[in-house]
């Protein structure tokens, strides 16, 4: 127990000084990006067809939630409102705190990221184990190459597929959009029905998009683990093929286990391809439009809630590593 | 295993079989007009208050002004009537009288007064900019708001007259008293008037009103109150949804019973949902040739075109050599054939610009008349081009053209990335330069802020620029003659910074053959309608010779409407192209399909 809290708590440490430091890096950087956002905000209104005077009426307010002082009071002001557990106040969404918008699009992040990852993965971990079984046979060469495939293909590609087959040729699902505004949001049948149908092609783009790394990964994984002996030893002794599947993929898994973790921390970084093709409001597309609106605060919090995630699941994959290996843990605790 | 796949494959076919019974992406409810909001995207987080510029309240819709602008080229002070039924202002613009639609309601049933004009304005003053400047000198800022009576507001101009006031004045947003009005402190008035005197309590009183901007964009109202056709039922990240207002003054011209605004994250997003046919109306989209065409193909699908009072040119940095020579500008002028570059770049969405005046083609009929044909038309004619070159100095060496020394000249035409039509007519330029024996080549931004900014730095030698942005001749001409090109008009001052400082990047000289550009421009302000032709002749002939810009090509409106669901849209070339649908649907434009 002692060897698993200090573990915690060199990871804890280390962490912390992790975001301490992304976080000033970050800072440093995102105030010195050159752009005026009050004058490219005009400027983007006028090139929408609003004349002068109104773009003048709708951004004049906007200098009063531009960051003012030396770069070092903007720095201590920033450090105090983190530790206030104020993230500030967005310019691109005046008036709203960050972690607001935060908030608000990181449940439409989660559901279609962690949907697709968790289906990538669990496919693609599953079809892997018998594409390396197979690997002399049509099947496996069947499944790698449509991991070698959908790996090459990049992401919005799939997306524009996927949208021209399900909503232009075979128009079943919706294109975009989060949920139909016609329904009341609540836990109500239709409600819920409509989130899945707008979810489904998301899902199924990140599910498509991801699936590739992770078959190829535990296909390469399981091959080097069948030529370990202690499956031919259990070969030799007669084992069930069910028995011997666990015993493949359950040591396979290990260094998918790693990369799984690191793309669940990912996942607050949102898919940015995939997002804007479906006009799901999701952190990846916040984040890019808070570069391009220069919102230095939304930028902040949306770099520190990445980095945190990340930091979290590295420190999560490690101690739950330890579980899932006896080896590691023992290793530790030597 | 086996019983779960079973399981998600059922949930899956259930999912999709629903759906397809219901239908994907039609708007097929009866009563229901789907449309985008072609100022802003859809942020679900903003509260349902128009002074938030991401504010979920949409103009025409739920949010009404006092009256709404006519596509008029020349005329900024034509209107339809909105909350305002009616008005009248003397000669000089110095008093505006607003008399109120007698009927207008409230979406929560309280009628709409004068008051509520009146905190309008307050709140307006906490904004700043245009007609609601705190500061006295300001031009065309107002002096003094009075009720009249419940339905009838005064609202009179400062010391500094300007003859867009009245447009600024009606093109206000009416919000309701009883809702907004507690954001302003209650001895409001009282420090308005103390801020438009001078000394240290002027510029407390100041501090004091333009401190309450913050708090005035912040604020978030629980449920919408509209004097509009509609009020927001609900939003959500993709769609907002309004119903009918059934306190509009005029809600038996309103024939849908909804109004669905669909959100987009860029272009590609509105195409789709224009050949899906999922939209009855869409304001200005760029559109490539052959995405027009598929939109075309949608059943029901038409493109309506009218005026749009905006042109892109190629604005120099005359700071630079060769480019602070009007023989080399006028050379690059012979030699770009603008009828290609328009129809590479924009060829729907935009006309070749007959010649460079400042002015869209559309406007100039009417501000220059026949005199136009007068001025240089900048026809492509290499030999006069290479006329030009040589008498600037330039060599032509090896098939290329170089600098009076003979080093290299290399034309850098700077873009923003994310402007595909900007890209292509730069590539087009390019193109034709090298034809000519130009070295020309284009150098992207990766977005539009960090372009305006490095563009106002005065990092470009050469960018594209938006320009002739009508009907004010003042805000036609202080594209060229303004801030970019170093003339500055503070609290009624107009002041001159030296090329290279503070936005000084066109770096033009002060004054071009004697006259001084940047104050006629600023003449434009308070001039009468026969003293503004007499100055937009002139500027428009001084900005022909001298060509501190190239004028490329003049915008087109070109919007989409489809006829399944509804009709009566306005035709081509209508004044009221450029308002929002809703705007049509006051004016009784708009009926469901079979009733008209």
């Amino acid at each position: 127990m002692k060897t698993v809290v200090r573990r915690l708590s060199g990871h804890l440490l280390r962490g912390l000084a992790m975001i301490w430091v992304v976080t000033t890096l970050s800072f440093v950087i995102i105030r010195n990006i050159p752009g005026d956002p009050v004058r490219g905000q005009y400027e983007k209104l006028i090139e929408q067809g609003m004349s002068p005077d109104q773009a003048e009426r709708s951004t004049a307010a906007l200098y009063g939630f531009l960051p003012t002082g030396s770069l070092w009071d903007q720095y201590t002001d920033y450090l105090n409102g983190l530790l206030h557990g104020n993230l500030g106040q967005s310019l691109s969404t005046p008036g709203t705190g960050v972690a607001t918008l935060i908030g608000s699009a990181a449940k439409w992040t989660i559901l279609p990221v962690l949907g697709g990852t968790l289906l990538s993965f669990l496919l693609g971990v599953t079809l892997g184990v018998y594409a390396a079984i197979k690997r002399s046979g049509k099947l496996g060469d069947a499944l790698a190459i449509s991991g070698s495939l959908l790996h090459g293909i990049p992401q919005y590609v799939i997306g524009l597929l996927v949208v021209a087959v399900f909503s232009t040729l075979w128009p079943i699902l919706p294109a975009g959009g989060p949920v139909d505004i016609d329904f009341a949001p609540g836990f109500n049948g239709p409600y819920i029905a409509s989130l899945i149908q707008h979810a489904t092609l998301p899902v199924l783009t990140y599910a498509l998009a991801s699936y590739g790394g992770w078959i190829l990964a535990m296909k390469s994984s399981v091959a080097t683990v069948l030529g370990d002996d202690f499956i031919m030893a259990a070969e030799l002794r007669g084992m069930s093929r069910g028995i011997l599947f666990r015993y493949i993929a359950r040591n396979a898994i290990l260094p998918l286990f790693t990369i799984l973790a690191l793309s669940l921390g990912l996942l607050f970084g949102g898919a940015i391809f995939i997002e804007s093709i479906f006009n799901y409001p999701g952190l990846g597309l916040l984040l890019v439009n808070s570069i391009g609106a220069r919102d230095y605060a939304l930028m902040g919090g949306t770099f520190l809630v990445l980095t945190v995630a990340i930091v979290v699941a590295n420190i999560a994959a490690d101690l739950l590593y330890a579980v899932i290996d006896p080896r590691v843990r023992k290793g530790a605790e030597a | 295993m086996r019983r779960l796949a079973a399981i998600a494959a059922v949930a899956v076919i259930a999912t999709a079989t629903g759906t397809a019974c219901s239908g994907v992406g039609g708007s097929g409810d009866a009563g229901v007009y789907t449309t985008i909001d072609g100022a802003k995207q859809i942020d679900a987080t903003a509260p349902i208050n128009p002074f938030n510029p991401q504010g979920n309240t949409f103009l025409g819709y739920d949010a009404m002004s006092l009256a709404w602008p006519k596509n008029d080229p020349v005329d900024p002070n034509q209107f339809y009537p909105g909350i305002a039924q009616s008005w009248t202002t003397t000669p000089d613009q110095s008093e505006v009288v607003v008399h109120l639609q007698p009927n207008a309601k409230w979406s929560d049933g309280k009628p709409v007064t004068s008051q509520d004009v009146k905190t309008s304005i307050g709140l307006a003053y906490t904004q700043g900019g245009t007609a609601y400047a705190v500061d006295p000198k300001a031009a065309g800022a107002a002096a003094d708001v009075v009720v009249v009576d419940p339905h009838t507001v005064k609202v009179t101009q400062g010391a500094n007259k300007s003859n867009t006031f009245l447009r600024n004045v009606l093109s206000t947003v009416v919000v309701p008293a009883h809702v907004f009005g507690s954001l302003l402190p209650a001895d409001f008035w009282t420090q308005l008037k103390l801020a438009r005197g001078s000394g240290p309590a002027a510029e407390k009183a100041k501090a004091s009103i333009t401190g309450l901007a913050q708090k005035v964009i912040s604020f978030a109202p629980a449920k919408d109150v509209s004097a509009g056709p509609f009020v927001l039922e609900r939003v959500n990240p993709g769609e907002a949804l309004l119903v009918k207002n059934k306190h509009f003054w005029a809600s038996d011209k309103i024939a849908p019973n909804r109004v669905k605004v669909l959100n987009y994250t860029g272009n590609q997003q509105i195409w789709n949902y224009l050949i899906a046919g999922r939209l009855d109306s869409a304001p200005f989209t760029a559109v490539p040739s052959g995405v027009l065409n598929r939109i075309r193909q949608t059943d029901g699908n038409e493109v309506v075109k009218g005026f749009s009072p905006v042109a892109v040119s190629m604005a120099f940095n005359q700071t630079k050599a060769p480019y602070d020579n009007v023989h080399v500008r006028k050379a690059l002028a012979y030699l770009i054939d603008r009828s290609q570059v328009t129809k590479v770049a924009s060829p729907e969405g935009g006309t070749p610009s007959q010649t460079t005046t400042g002015i869209h083609a559309e406007a100039a009929k009417s501000w220059l008349g026949d005199s136009i044909n007068g001025l240089d038309q900048y026809k492509p004619d290499p030999a006069k081009a290479a006329q030009e070159l040589k008498a600037a100095g330039m060599k032509f060496q090896n098939g290329r053209w170089t600098m009076p020394d003979g080093s290299p000249w290399v034309v850098e035409l700077h873009v923003p990335a994310s402007f595909s039509d900007w890209v292509a007519a730069a590539k087009a330029i390019t193109s034709q330069l090298n034809d000519h024996g130009i070295q020309a080549s284009v150098l992207t931004s990766a977005d539009y802020t960090l372009y305006l900014d490095e563009l106002a730095a005065g990092k470009y030698d050469i960018g594209l620029w938006l320009m002739a942005l009508g009907p004010a001749p003042y805000n036609i001409y202080q594209r060229i003659y303004g801030a970019a090109n170093g003339w500055q008009l503070l609290a009624g001052n107009l002041t001159r910074v030296p090329p290279g400082k503070e936005g000084n990047w066109m770096g033009g000289p002060e004054t071009l053959d004697g006259v001084n550009p940047g104050a006629l421009t600023n003449e434009l302000n308070a001039a009468t309608p026969a003293q503004q032709k007499q100055i937009v002749g002139t500027l428009a002939r001084l900005t022909n010779q001298n060509l501190p810009v190239i004028q490329l090509y003049d915008y087109v409106n070109t919007q989409f409407v489809n006829d399944t669901r509804f009709t009566g849209w306005p035709p081509n070339d209508s004044d009221v192209l450029r308002l929002p649908a809703g705007v049509w649907m006051q004016l009784g434009l708009i009926k469901e399909q079979g009733t008209r």
